[in-house]
C-alpha cells in the first residue's frame, strides 16, 4: 500500500522549526533525519523538513546527536 | 526595472532567540520587550510573537563573557517574533539583536505572513501520526541498525586506514608511483 504524505494529509503548507513535536517524529534515536523512503513524505516536504530540523538544532530545540 | 529608488521592498521576517538562563525569571519579560523595541525602533511592524518561556536545551551551549571565559547553558528562555520590515534595515536589526547581552543565540529567517506555527495542535497531530502508522514513533522505535552498520564499516576500514601522517604520505607516494 502506498504511503500518503503526512504533511499534505494534515494541510500543513509550511513546516515550522518551532513545531518540535512534529519534527521529532522524523528523526531517529540518534537524532538523524529519517529518509523519505521510510516515512513516505513527498520531496517538497522533505526539503522543508530538512531546513526546519536544521534550524531547530541550531536553537537547541533538537539535538545534533543523541546517545 | 519598475522600481524607483524610493521604493522599499517590505518583507516578513522572523527572529527566534534564546535568552540566557542566567537572567532572572522576572527580568525575562523586560528583556523580551527590549528585543522587541530594537525591532520596532527600526520601523518594523510586529505581526506575531511569543514571549520567552524556559526550555531545556538539547545540548549544552556556551557563550563568551566579557572577561573572555565561557559560560555554559543547559537551559534557556526561547521566544520568537515575526515582523514586517524593509529589506534595507534587516541587516542592522540582526546585528543589534545578536550583540544584545542577554541573547544567548538568535536565528533570523524570512518567513510567511500566514501563521505556520501549529503550537498546541502539533502534539495532537503528532499523536495521530503514531496511531496512523500503527507502530511506535520513529524516535521510540528500537535502536536503529545504524550503529551496527557503522561498526561494520569501521571494522572493514580500520586496517586499510593509515594511522599517522607519515604513513599517509607513504601511501600517497606509492599511489603516485603506480600511476
Amino acid at each position: 500500500m502506498k504511503k500518503q504524505c503526512y504533511f499534505s494529509q494534515h494541510n500543513i503548507n509550511q513546516i515550522d522549526y518551532k513545531d518540535t513535536e512534529v519534527l521529532k517524529k522524523f528523526i531517529n534515536p540518534h537524532g538523524r533525519m529519517i529518509s523519505r523512503k521510510r516515512t513516505g513524505i513527498s520531496a517538497k516536504y522533505q526539503r522543508q523538513l530538512a531546513t526546519a530540523v536544521k534550524r531547530a538544532r541550531f536553537l537547541g530545540l533538537l539535538p545534533y546527536v543523541a546517545r | 526595472m519598475d522600481e524607483t529608488q524610493n521604493d522599499v521592498r517590505m518583507n516578513v521576517y522572523e527572529i527566534g532567540y534564546l535568552i540566557a538562563s542566567s537572567v532572572p525569571e522576572e527580568k525575562v519579560a523586560s528583556e523580551a520587550e527590549a528585543i522587541k523595541s530594537i525591532i520596532t525602533k527600526a520601523g518594523a511592524s510586529v505581526i506575531a510573537e511569543e514571549m520567552p518561556h524556559s526550555e531545556r536545551l538539547a545540548y549544552t551551549m556556551r557563550k563568551k563573557t566579557v572577561s573572555g571565559s565561557y559560560e555554559k547553558y543547559d537551559s534557556a528562555y526561547f521566544g520568537w517574533i515575526k515582523f514586517e520590515v524593509g529589506s534595507h534595515v534587516i541587516e542592522s536589526i540582526k546585528k543589534s539583536v545578536e550583540v544584545y547581552p542577554a541573547v544567548l543565540r538568535m536565528l533570523m529567517i524570512s518567513a510567511l505572513r500566514e501563521n505556520t506555527y501549529l503550537g498546541k495542535r502539533a502534539s495532537a497531530i503528532a499523536a495521530e501520526f503514531s496511531s496512523n502508522v500503527g507502530r511506535k514513533s520513529f524516535a521510540e522505535k528500537a535502536p536503529f541498525t545504524l550503529t551496527s552498520r557503522v561498526a561494520e564499516t569501521s571494522k572493514d576500514a580500520a586496517p586499510a586506514a593509515p594511522a599517522t601522517v607519515e604513513e599517509m604520505d607513504k601511501s600517497i607516494d606509492a599511489m603516485v608511483k603506480e600511476a
